[in-house]
């Protein structure tokens, strides 16, 4: 039994029971819209107020197959990675809990992670620049390496077969601000 | 440990950028050996800058650029205090830095340093804040002039009645030179007391004999060289584990990024995975065995001629040359007593001879003892030395640790330097023979160790330093004061000496009752008067159990960014670690808190009036050191600035010691023993030692020491694993520094690291019904450790056999638990563990036998049987440590 399970959180995990099986204090308001959408700027630390965006089909994932998306902006630094992994994992969303998304930037020096998955141990990396690795089940933790930060973890939810993102767990890299990045 | 305590780390999403008018200070990273240079920006609350190049103090567009070493992660961001006033503080990685951390390169450790920083409203907030006295069994805030009065009349008392001996001083070696310069003027000048001992050993004296006694500075390479070897044979150490851009800028870039890398560890971590990737060498050690190997290689060489003879020709003492001389040599050093008899030092033709003929050194045996494929031997003894068609040689260095340095220290050591010559290294670019490094260099002794009264003799004329721990196990101890180390978990065999602590202090009868130090000290005489003994505990944080428990003064520490501090790198590069913030609380310096004790005790010469007073005093105690600053405090004066502002100067850059002026300018040295440096005439305060550009040795030229298996072989036959019991190793892990005094309160490493762990082989675990994830106990039943035993008087008096025969070596007990991982990282058989845990020590299953020639312990020779307790909560949390391999390249 993992805490989730014994949290006895609905099997298909909403945003908020994410958020709280991760611990965090974060309270999200939801904001209907296409990426375009602009955003408030000086969101306040605690209280995030990201757009959601429908980001792929739950049937259409192949396990271990990772597919890249922006979000939640268009440039270089919101590309993530969609991934199922085949095994339940902290904040896993779908049937088996097992589809996570994630920043391709690395959380060190900003090394690219896009194709670095490595499914048999369910991580990402080594970096090429530090080698740096990161746990997919562990919402971004380190394994071994350098990063300052777990790597962001993409906020999911599923209303039928769509996946949504919704959220980000960290800061990614590059960015001084997820919802503000850049002047 | 119930579910609940898991960790749960709580990313932020966004991080404040410095205004363009932030304050800037320069400093290096505090943890490990490599010294990243830092960027320091602290502003007052209630401003913040902005995305625009113009509109922040790091003058970076954002989304800042990949690898620029420009981005700013939440983990460098926290609120201090400065003047009184809150101020945000970020701690950045010098984008700028062209040395060491080039472009910003930084360690997951230095990375977070910002959370270091004492904050109220986060974990740091455990700081120590006042000096405390235990009165009625708890710890209470005092004034630093009691403190100061108590452990001044219980030292007068133990001084007059016990001596020098029973007052011991047990402290960090490194933290920084104004703080162990006062810690050396005082116990070694002014109390004059031989009970030293440093964090990390028994007592004091060399960790590398080998290649301190064949003339080679364990310092002597720069980053450069490690960047330009062609081949680097890695003894007992894996850089990229916690001397992170040692290898992720210089071993995996540097001039020559197609270097080969060879690695002699009983553990296949991240650097040796990416090594082997790229043609590189894993020589998977039995622990302690290193020895076999290393003269193996080297006798392989010989057998097929592929030394680098015009080096040997040029650079290897003759026998002329080590049997003469007044000045440094074996017949000079401290074992005299040894070499005297001419068995370790030998010239080329006599050590080929020997090795040839040497049974211990044949390629089958050493594979047999060490457990490494005859065949691996074979090839790094290829990879290493082999020269190439048009008869040029690999630019080879070798580097060691640890891990064969804490296990059989001669005789590892003195291989290693015998292998490393043969080959040519360890005197010109891109070919030298060093230590990586743990911590700093920040040692600068302001008087001598009092070998003279030291209570341990070698067999001959030769005194040797205290075994510290034995002599607090054999109750010779009054007075102990304890500065920045854990003391009891960083020693071997830890539980043994706990208990002895226990019984001298909370076990005695005669415990404070009042707050008045005349009563408090009259108290204390009767505690000393009747075997008991007074610790004194300083540090920033409680340390269990040396501090919570057995102490009756615990006095607060100011550290890293509460005042200005220098020491020196693995390269010797010396840099100013700016303050930036206030000390919390009362805290201060440990200088300041010297003083003050030597001052009540009517000392002289403690009456300096800021750390650049001590820095500018220390320096002419390094005066002809390897760590000389002397000629810039020189400069300093000459052009009326004070030292540390001078050096504030140098910024992260700093300047590599020793220092020389030439042409009245502050020049540094990048390497020792270097043949390709040209001096002119020492000009100015300039020192020009030999070893600059020859060997130290007083010939100049490099000692060939032949090691013995034979000598450690009694010892490792008693402490090798038997009937289902498995090697206990231990060693540090990236993501930690020491004992964590500092990643414990940072949720974003104890999310990684809540618990001490062992990685444990797939079919060792499954013999034992162990699955990662579970919590395991490793109990050890048969701890040797040595009492008495002080005086060598026959040859082989020390040796482990005699000291058993003489009823010097018992049986203790040790256990630890710890969270398992399964893995085949580590050999079958053997199990590794966090080195120090302070909450569940791996050292307490650690014999506590020191090298009989050395005292060196050996850390890395631990043994236990393991059994599964049941599940740990780490097993099936998503948010509590991982169990994912580490050795991924």
């Amino acid at each position: 039994m993992n805490e989730h399970a014994q949290s006895g959180e609905r099997l298909c995990l909403s945003r908020r029971g994410f958020l709280l099986a991760s611990g965090t204090a974060v309270s999200v308001t939801l904001l209907e819209g296409p990426l375009s959408v602009a955003l408030g700027q000086g969101a306040a630390l605690q209280r995030a107020t990201y757009p959601r965006a429908r980001i792929g089909r739950v049937s259409q994932l192949k396990a271990d197959q990772p597919v890249t998306f922006q979000y939640p902006w268009k440039d270089a630094n919101s590309t993530n990675m969609l991934v199922k992994l085949g095994r339940e994992a902290g904040g896993g969303v779908g049937p088996a809990r097992d589809i996570v998304a994630f920043s391709t930037l690395c959380t060190h020096m900003g090394g690219p992670l896009a194709g670095q998955y490595r499914a048999q141990h369910k991580i990402v990396g080594p970096c090429p620049l530090h080698l740096t690795t990161f746990d997919l089940t562990r919402h971004g933790m380190v394994v071994a390496g350098q990063a300052t930060e777990s790597l962001p973890q993409i906020v999911l939810e599923t209303k039928g077969d769509e996946i949504w993102a919704t959220g980000v767990m960290g800061l990614i890299y590059g960015y001084h601000s997820n919802l503000a990045p850049r002047a | 440990m119930a579910r609940s305590i898991t960790y749960k780390y709580l990313p932020e999403d966004k991080v404040l950028l410095p205004p363009p008018d932030a304050k800037v200070a320069t400093t290096a990273c505090d943890y490990c050996i490599v010294a990243c240079g830092y960027k320091v920006y602290t502003w007052p609350l209630g401003r913040e800058g902005g995305p625009k190049a113009s509109q922040n103090a790091l003058k970076v567009n954002f989304p800042a650029g990949i690898n620029t070493g420009k981005w700013i992660s939440p983990n460098m961001h926290n609120v201090v205090h400065v003047d009184g006033e809150p101020h945000h503080a970020l701690v950045v990685p010098d984008g700028d830095s062209k040395v060491v951390n080039v472009g910003g390169n930084h360690s997951i450790r230095g990375g977070a340093l910002a959370q270091k920083c004492f904050n109220p409203n986060k974990p740091s907030q455990e700081r120590l804040l006042s000096p405390m006295m235990r009165v009625r069994g708890t710890l209470q805030a005092i004034s630093w002039d009691t403190a100061f009065e108590v452990m001044a009349g219980v030292s007068r008392h133990v001084l007059d009645r016990y001596g020098e001996h029973a007052w011991a001083m047990k402290t960090y070696s490194y933290q920084y030179f104004e703080n162990t310069y006062a810690i050396s003027k005082l116990a070694f000048g002014s109390i004059r007391t031989p009970a030293y001992a440093p964090h990390d050993k028994p007592g004091p004296g060399p960790d590398t004999p080998g290649l301190d006694w064949a003339g080679i500075d364990a310092f002597s390479a720069s980053y450069e060289d490690w960047g330009a070897a062609e081949v680097i044979y890695f003894a007992g150490v894996d850089p990229w584990e916690t001397k992170s851009v040692l290898f992720t800028t210089w071993i995996m870039h540097g001039k020559n990024p197609d270097k080969k890398l060879i690695f002699a560890l009983p553990r296949k971590t991240t650097g040796v995975a990416w090594g082997e990737q790229r043609g590189g060498l894993f020589l998977p050690v039995i622990p302690g065995t290193d020895a076999v190997v290393q003269l193996a290689i080297t006798r392989l060489i010989l057998e097929k001629g592929w030394e680098d003879k015009a080096f040997i020709e040029k650079w290897i003492a003759n026998q002329w040359e080590i049997d003469t001389g007044m000045g440094r040599g074996p017949r000079n050093t401290p074992v005299e007593w040894f070499t005297t008899w001419g068995r370790y030092g030998i010239d080329f033709a006599g050590y080929k001879k020997w090795i040839l003929g040497y049974k211990y050194a044949e390629l089958k045996t050493a594979s047999e003892i060490s457990g490494v494929p005859a065949d691996l031997i074979r090839k790094a003894a290829e990879m290493l030395a082999r020269p190439r068609p048009d008869g040029s040689r690999p630019k080879t260095s070798f580097m060691l640790e640890k891990g064969i340095y804490w296990c059989n220290n001669l005789g590892n050591t003195t291989s290693f330097s015998a292998m490393g010559l043969i080959c040519g290294a360890g005197n010109r670019p891109g070919q030298m023979i060093s230590r990586g490094g743990g911590h700093q260099r920040g040692w600068m002794g302001g008087a001598g160790y009092p070998m003279g009264l030291s209570p341990e003799k070698f067999p001959g004329r030769r005194k040797k330093e205290i075994d510290l721990d034995r002599w607090v196990v054999d109750g010779k101890l009054r007075f102990a004061w304890v500065i920045g180390t854990t003391w009891v978990q960083a020693m071997a065999g830890s539980q043994e000496l706990m208990d002895s602590f226990e019984k001298m202090t909370r076990g005695n009868p005669h415990q404070i009752k009042s707050f008045d130090p005349k009563a408090a000290v009259e108290t204390l005489k009767k505690r000393v008067d009747s075997g008991g003994m007074l610790v004194v505990d300083q540090d920033i944080y409680r340390v269990a159990p040396i501090g919570t428990e057995y102490a009756d003064l615990v006095l607060p520490a100011a550290t890293w960014g509460e005042e200005d501090f220098t020491r020196c790198n693995g390269e010797r590069r010396l840099r100013l670690y700016s303050k930036f913030y206030d000390a919390p609380g009362e805290a201060q310096p440990d200088w300041w808190i010297i003083g003050g004790f030597a001052r009540k005790m009517g000392f002289e010469g403690f009456d300096w009036k800021d750390s650049n007073d001590v820095f500018e005093e220390a320096a002419r105690h390094g005066r002809g050191g390897v760590l000389n600053y002397h000629p810039l405090v020189v400069k300093a004066k000459q052009d009326g600035k004070r030292a540390h502002d001078l050096l504030r100067e140098y910024g992260t850059e700093g300047i590599q010691t020793p220092i020389r002026m030439v042409g009245g300018k502050l020049v540094g040295t990048q390497r020792l023993h270097d043949t390709t440096l040209q001096l002119g005439p020492p000009e100015g305060p300039t020192v020009h030692p030999k070893w600059l550009t020859q060997f130290n040795s007083h010939s100049g030229k490099a000692v060939l020491m032949r090691s013995y298996w034979e000598d450690f072989q009694d010892f490792f036959e008693a402490v090798k694993p038997t009937g289902d019991e498995l090697w206990v190793t231990n060693g540090r892990i990236n993501e930690m520094w020491q004992s964590g005094f500092d990643d414990m309160r940072r949720p974003y490493i104890m999310q990684r690291w809540p618990y001490e762990f062992i990685e444990i082989h797939p079919d060792d675990a499954r013999a034992r019904g162990i699955e990662s994830g579970d919590l395991v106990a490793i109990e050890n039943d048969n701890v040797l450790v040595q009492t008495g035993g002080y005086l060598g008087v026959d040859d082989n008096d020390l040796s482990f056999t005699e000291l058993r025969k003489a009823g010097h070596i018992k049986t203790s007990t040790g256990s630890f638990t710890a969270v398992a991982i399964v893995t085949d990282a580590v050999r079958k058989g053997v199990t590794f563990a966090n080195f120090i845990w302070p909450s569940a020590p791996a050292n307490s299953v650690v014999p506590r036998v020191p090298d009989p020639v050395t005292n060196r312990y050996r850390f890395k020779l631990g043994k236990g049987r393991i059994a599964r307790i049941g599940e740990s909560p780490y097993k099936r949390s998503f948010t509590s440590m991982t169990f994912a391999p580490r050795p991924i390249a």
